[in-house]
């Protein structure tokens, strides 16, 4: 069964990730460029509103879009293994900065809390001379333990096989809220009441660079005349110190698979409410931090924890600031923990679907004995992310700066490969950046191309200024390319097929039935055969016009085999066909595309018909929908499912069948003793010798359904007596003058009554309400 | 000679950064406007 979620919890999915680098992005920006930071996180969270319009572009073409699919399509598998191990690398690290910057968090409430509690005296002497002075926590140290703790309980719960769960994000992210109105509402009373710092303009002459910051740069020019050297350069390199503010993006390509109908729409709406939550909390927090929190303590003392800092230095008592604190360090925990657990499950998503491309060696994917995850990539994503975070023995900001090489590189990639495809697909898409200008037939994706140099740009400027992510970015994306490279020259040779066919995995449920109660599908469902996944508009047809809150959708196929094949239990590989696979696939794909739920069914059965008639009554169907047959007409369709009806043993319920033609107009039959479609001649008859009969005396109350009776019961009588002959030469001869061969055919069956085309295609599937 | 070299290139970065942030200016206000008509129900689907 595929389902599918709101675009505000498609949303809460991504900002568990993207929101929480609120946390520390500021913190580290400002080590790295000095006291005009905020103002580049701003610029960033801005700029994040245009990367965020390339990501809707690639989602409206690419259900699954993600970097690794995108740029496959656009420049082939070497950039898109490269690309994707740049994505890896900003995954990986998104697990340890988060883990050690909710540990920064709550080790720094800690010790201020022994600070204030000495203060008071309530720390007893013993400790006191214990620690030599107050007590406190070795603060990065700490973090590490912390990380590795948090890490290592998603490891578990992943290998356990925990679903992403969006209520869960929907929960963290209604918190945080309620922390950030509380945090922008008491920041506005103390601008008021206390005043504030200003920030200095985002001008080269403001910029204070690091030794650290200018990476390999350093050691050609002094640091502080960088800036004032080329001026622009500075800002640039600003910038790219400040661009992790908007790492989280790619979880939006991630979730767009899972979104519900109307998907494009949704999608946008879900963007819209992640670029300005994004906005609102990391760009302001920013800014409000370096106003509100003194010089002198805001980089010494709060640099990793800069949120916990806003909160102390907030106008009123300083009971209700620490208690504040405290709520800000349990949001912290929460959403960082949240990007914990969204890091492993984006990674294992991401690997995944690379492996299931033969990029990965199929070992990884071998799932686990108990749970059935594929808890070989967990393992090995969680444990390059302990090796990561003991490596950083709890440096934020070393964590930080390589943590900006995999997102922009995977957002560069990105935003290339869908520049490419502006010309090299120029097909119907959902939606495009804009503006893009016509000029001599050729469009020019102007807004493309705009995002495009910002990125590359910022990228480059990366590359030389942020040395250890250069280093590790490079070093770790090489490694994965190499794996990736050497598992799919192995999976190749293993697979000469595989690699061209990207197929779904199904968990199967074998059943001896098909039992509606046991498969969770209510009754007056429609019920879709499908046989050639090339033809399958039919099944578009029907989630176009189906309201899933009151019908379900089945999809099945029917597996015909000779009598007694399935006499004994069948493997996976015997009921579930690579045909069958790949035929769901398909139907996934399209159910994906529209954002609609639908379940799949395999029915073996000797006779394709006989299964469809068998489920349909099994499932209480109200309608079966049908593509048209390439060799029999509509008419011969509904005659075949009419027989096999007629085959099952009473009592069995009428359904509608619908056959969809390729243009979408619709033949609809009533499966099953109905009413006929009736003459208008006929009717006029029946109505004269109704007239006549009523003026009989004694018969005034006779009805017009006693008249018909009366005649159909002679028409039985005369039939199997003395008129037979009479009477089939006089059909014969009507049947000759009828409208069409197939209506003759349907005609002589009682069951099957072909009624007239619908022309009218915007009517759906029958539901038992009409 | 070796600094002409990171000049040049220094500038040809500037430039496109420049250009990129203009036109992304565009793109932020181009989406936003179609952003605020959606959240107010006033979009007609863009399909190209």
């Amino acid at each position: 069964m595929l389902t599918f979620i709101s675009y505000w919890r498609a949303a809460a999915i991504v900002l568990n990730d993207l929101a929480s680098s609120a946390f520390y992005a500021c913190g580290i920006a400002e080590q790295a460029v000095g006291k005009s930071a905020p103002w580049f996180i701003v610029a960033v969270m801005l700029f994040s509103f245009a990367v965020r319009a390339v990501y809707v572009e690639s989602c409206s073409m690419f259900v699954r879009g993600g970097v690794y699919r995108v740029v496959k399509e656009a420049l082939g598998g070497t950039l898109a293994k490269l690309s994707v191990s740049a994505l890896m690398f900003d995954y990986i690290l998104t697990g340890p900065i988060s883990g050690v910057s909710a540990g920064q968090y709550i080790v720094g409430l800690i010790n201020e809390t022994f600070i204030t509690a000495d203060i008071h005296g309530w720390i007893p002497r013993a400790v006191h001379n214990l620690y030599n002075g107050t007590p406190h926590f070795n603060v990065n140290l700490t973090s590490v333990v912390f990380a590795l703790a948090v890490t290592i309980y998603y490891w578990w719960e992943n290998t356990k096989g925990i679903q992403e769960s969006s209520e869960k994000a929907l929960r963290v992210m209604q918190i945080t809220t309620v922390m950030v109105v509380i945090l922008l509402a008491w920041s506005a009373l103390t601008l008021f009441k206390s005043g504030y710092n200003p920030v200095p303009l985002p001008t080269p002459q403001n910029l204070h660079f690091s030794k650290e910051s200018l990476g390999f740069l350093r050691h050609s020019f002094p640091e502080q005349s960088l800036a004032k050297m080329f001026g622009l350069l500075g800002i640039m390199i600003a910038f790219g110190h400040s661009v992790l503010a908007m790492s989280g993006e790619e979880s939006l390509a991630q979730v767009n698979r899972e979104l519900a109908h109307p998907k494009l729409k949704n999608l946008k709406k879900a963007a819209i409410v992640i670029a300005i939550y994004s906005f609102v909390f990391t760009g302001l927090s920013a800014l409000l931090s370096v106003m509100l929190i003194p010089d002198a303590v805001r980089v010494p003392v709060y640099k990793d924890n800069l949120i916990s800092g806003l909160a102390m230095y907030m106008w009123g008592p300083e009971i209700l600031r620490l208690i504040f604190r405290g709520f800000v360090v349990v949001v912290g925990f929460l959403i960082l923990s949240g990007a914990v657990n969204t890091a492993i499950i984006g990674s294992n998503g991401v690997l995944n679907r690379v492996s299931e491309d033969g990029v990965l060696a199929d070992w990884f994917r071998f799932p686990h004995r108990k749970y059935g995850t594929s808890s070989r990539i967990i393992n090995l994503v969680v444990a390059l992310q302990v090796l990561t975070i003991l490596a950083s023995r709890g440096d934020v900001y070393v964590l930080g700066e390589a943590y900006a090489f995999g997102v922009i590189w995977s957002f560069t990639f990105n935003s290339l490969a869908m520049l490419v495809l502006r010309f090299k697909y120029k097909g119907v898409r959902g939606w495009k950046v804009p503006p893009n200008i016509t000029i001599a037939g050729h469009e020019l994706p102007i807004g493309l191309v705009s995002v495009f140099l910002v990125l590359l740009a910022t990228a480059l400027v990366n590359l030389a200024t942020k040395s250890v992510a250069t280093v590790a970015g490079v070093s770790f994306s090489v490694v994965f390319f190499v794996i990736f490279t050497a598992s799919e020259h192995a999976n190749r040779k293993k697979y000469a097929l595989a690699k061209e066919q990207m197929k779904d995995h199904f968990q199967l449920l074998q059943s001896d039935t098909v039992e509606r109660g046991s498969l969770g599908i209510r009754a007056g469902n429609v019920l879709v055969p499908v046989r050639d996944y090339n033809t399958l508009h039919h099944l578009r047809w029907v989630l176009e016009h189906t309201n899933l809150r009151e019908q379900d959708v089945v999809v099945m196929t029917a597996r015909v085999s000779q009598f007694g094949s399935a006499a004994y239990g069948l493997s996976t590989e015997q009921i579930f066909s690579d045909y069958e696979q790949t035929l769901f696939t398909r139907a996934v794909s399209i159910a994906e595309s529209f954002g609609k739920k639908i379940s799949l069914l395999v029915v073996p059965a000797r006779d394709p018909w006989s299964a469809v008639a068998q489920t349909a009554h099994n499932l209480e169907s109200s309608a079966v929908v049908a593509g048209l047959s390439s060799t029999t007409t509509s008419a011969e369709q509904a005659f075949a499912l009419g027989s096999a009806w007629e085959a099952i043993p009473e009592p069995k319920q009428q359904f509608v069948l619908q056959i969809v033609r390729p243009d979408s107009t619709v033949d609809t039959f009533r499966i099953g003793p109905h009413t006929p479609t009736m003459k208008n001649e006929d009717v006029v008859l029946l109505h004269r010798l109704w007239l006549n009969v009523t003026r009989e005396p004694g018969l005034e109350n006779v009805h017009h359904h006693d008249v018909l009776t009366e005649a159909l019961t002679r028409f039985a009588r005369d039939f199997g007596a003395h008129a037979h002959d009479e009477i089939v030469k006089e059909l014969r001869r009507h049947s000759a003058d009828g409208p069409m061969p197939a209506r003759r055919i349907a005609d002589q069956i009682a069951t099957v009554q072909p009624e007239p085309t619908r022309s009218d295609q915007d009517e759906g599937p029958y539901s038992p309400k009409e | 000679m070796g600094h002409l070299i990171v000049t040049i290139l220094v500038r040809i970065l500037e430039s496109m950064f420049v250009v990129g942030a203009i036109g992304s200016v565009v793109v932020l206000v181009l989406s936003g406007i179609e952003d605020l008509k959606l959240l107010f129900g006033m979009e007609e689907e863009n399909h190209s």
